[in-house]
């Protein structure tokens, strides 16, 4: 029995639907002429080749849940694990935006335009971002302005622009406006130099106040005539504009607290290999099909399970980890690693309509393998979670954990305690065995060589 | 006699794409156009005075299909 996929249903020329847990697409009739153009005119074959259109193969429209409004079905290469722009570093905003761009100019040789640019047209797929909204293709009539410009403003141009010229953080916005953020909302938070970058000074403030000034006001065909003509050529002019206000804005990765760390705790190289082979050993003793890392900073040991070919998030709080992660991702071209930004204290919740557009992080697994490292005290010391909830939370995660115990003795955890009392008497060994043995069996025990800390290897009960 | 915004296509648009939004980028089209030819007018001198065309940025466009990774981008696909 087929069921829709809450979330895809704004679209008259199809949506998503899931049969067996594969997920498929139905081609309605209403876009039949612009399907039939994409795969005949070139355009799906130059965008498959070059990776940034997500493949899909045609399967018996029978399987379609909708059959008075079906044309085909379709069923699309798998991601294997959908993120959303709220979840990104800078850069990898940046390069969705590229893409989104490319992809706009691309379409025009081959007679078709992009009828929307939301952020959520792009997923992250073997390491780059990668195109999937297969039905947002329409066929291109020259004279019109681009209608999708305002949603390209919100969804990226706003939020790398507040990245880079107001504070990083700024891209949770995205959290609370779905459909991108506000241009005249950002015009306000930008600092006043952006009005001298012309393509923010355009795109960003100019277009706030014009959007202001027609509000809700009826414009005549003929005044928007006489403001001039939009060719191909104009709209190849507005992409190559919005490319290289893109490209302008950045966000350098400053060598953060988190990037010093290494040097600055209780590793010598050999312990640090000695925990590395630990955590190998447990990967491949328990062969995981996914893997999230938790807390995994740049990736150091998330890439264990990625080396191994195993589709691995690795979930930062550190915008600037993530990204050092990121460009590690591009500059290897890795396939199996996707780094992305999440606070465990307050990990992505469900959102849009019905609470059911966005999945939260949790409805997103569970997975075979959690890997908690360096992680616990975080959780437990700075944000007083006891262990025990602790435990209820990563046993709702995945099936089998790999957890780093730093206890009290760890510079770390002494660091944290520094400036406040100790109001944790079952902060130790035992009562973190006490803690976790309530949802876990425990597979495996071992200490890490030149620390304090003990490695665990725990299947949930 | 005003008509309703109609510049828009025949067929019923998907996105709301605001009349604001629509008549900007007609008032930034004569713009547009002119910052287009400053900037291929500099990129032709530059080529001129370099002689390297391999100056054209390879990972420029991401929808270019490379089977080569050395080979140069396709020209006619920069900007028509």
């Amino acid at each position: 029995m087929p069921e829709n996929i809450s979330g895809s249903f704004r679209d008259p020329s199809g949506f998503m639907f899931k049969q067996d847990d594969v997920i498929y697409r139905q081609v309605n009739q209403h876009y039949q002429k612009e399907y039939d153009l994409l795969m005949g005119s070139g355009l799906y074959e130059q965008l498959t080749r070059s990776g940034t259109l997500i493949p899909h193969t045609e399967v018996s429209k029978d399987l379609a849940p909708r059959q008075d409004l079906v044309y085909k079905a379709i069923r699309p290469e798998p991601i294997s694990f959908i993120s959303y722009p709220y979840e990104w570093c800078f850069n990898q905003l940046k390069d969705a935006a590229i893409l989104t761009l490319a992809i706009a100019r691309r379409s025009l040789e081959f007679g078709m335009s992009l009828k929307d640019a939301s952020a959520y047209n792009i997923q992250f797929h073997q390491g780059r971002p990668v195109f999937i909204d297969t039905l947002s293709f329409e066929v291109y009539q020259e004279g019109l302005p681009w209608v999708a410009y305002k949603q390209f403003c919100q969804h990226f141009l706003a939020p790398l622009a507040l990245m880079a010229k107001t504070d990083i953080r700024l891209v949770q916005l995205l959290k609370v406006y779905i459909d991108g953020i506000p241009l005249d909302l950002t015009s306000e938070l930008l600092p006043a130099s952006t009005k001298l970058n012309f393509g923010l000074s355009t795109h960003i403030h100019l277009h706030a106040r014009t959007q202001k000034k027609y509000a809700d006001k009826e414009v005549s065909q003929q005044e928007v005539e006489s403001k001039g003509k939009f060719t191909k050529a104009t709209m190849l002019a507005l992409f190559d504009s919005l490319l290289s206000a893109v490209r302008s804005l950045e966000v350098r990765t400053i060598e953060t607290e988190w990037a010093d760390y290494y040097q600055d705790n209780n590793y010598t190289e050999s312990s640090f290999e000695a925990k590395r082979e630990l955590v190998r050993s447990f990967v491949k003793q328990v062969s995981p099909k996914t893997v999230w890392d938790l807390g995994a900073n740049t990736g150091e040991f998330s890439r264990v399970a990625s080396d191994l070919q195993i589709p691995t998030v690795a979930f930062d709080i550190d915008p600037g980890a993530v990204q050092q992660n990121y460009g590690l991702v591009k500059k290897n071209k890795e396939k199996y690693m996707l780094p992305l930004v999440m606070d465990l204290t307050n990990p992505s919740p469900d959102l849009g309509w019905h609470n059911a557009e966005r999945a939260s992080m949790q409805a997103r697994g569970p997975v075979d393998l959690v890997m908690a490292l360096a992680l616990i005290h975080h959780l437990a010391i700075a944000n007083n979670v006891p262990l025990v909830n602790v435990a209820s939370y990563f046993k709702d995660l995945g099936k089998y954990l790999v957890i780093e115990f730093v206890p009290k003795e760890d510079s770390q955890v002494k660091r944290l305690l520094a400036s406040r009392q100790d109001i944790f008497p079952d902060y130790t060994l035992a009562g973190f065995r006490q803690a976790f043995e309530q949802f876990f069996s425990v597979l495996n025990e071992s200490p890490v060589e030149g620390s304090r800390r003990t490695l665990f290897l725990m299947k949930r009960k | 006699m005003a008509h309703l915004f109609s510049i828009l296509p025949a067929h019923p648009e998907y996105l709301d794409p605001s009349s604001g939004s629509m008549i900007i980028q007609m008032i930034l089209a004569a713009a547009l156009g002119i910052g287009v030819g400053v900037k291929i007018f500099w990129k032709q001198i530059r080529a001129f005075f370099t002689h390297n065309k391999a100056e054209e940025n390879l990972s420029e466009d991401p929808t270019e299909i490379v089977d080569d990774p050395t080979a140069l981008p396709d020209e006619k696909t920069d900007l028509k």
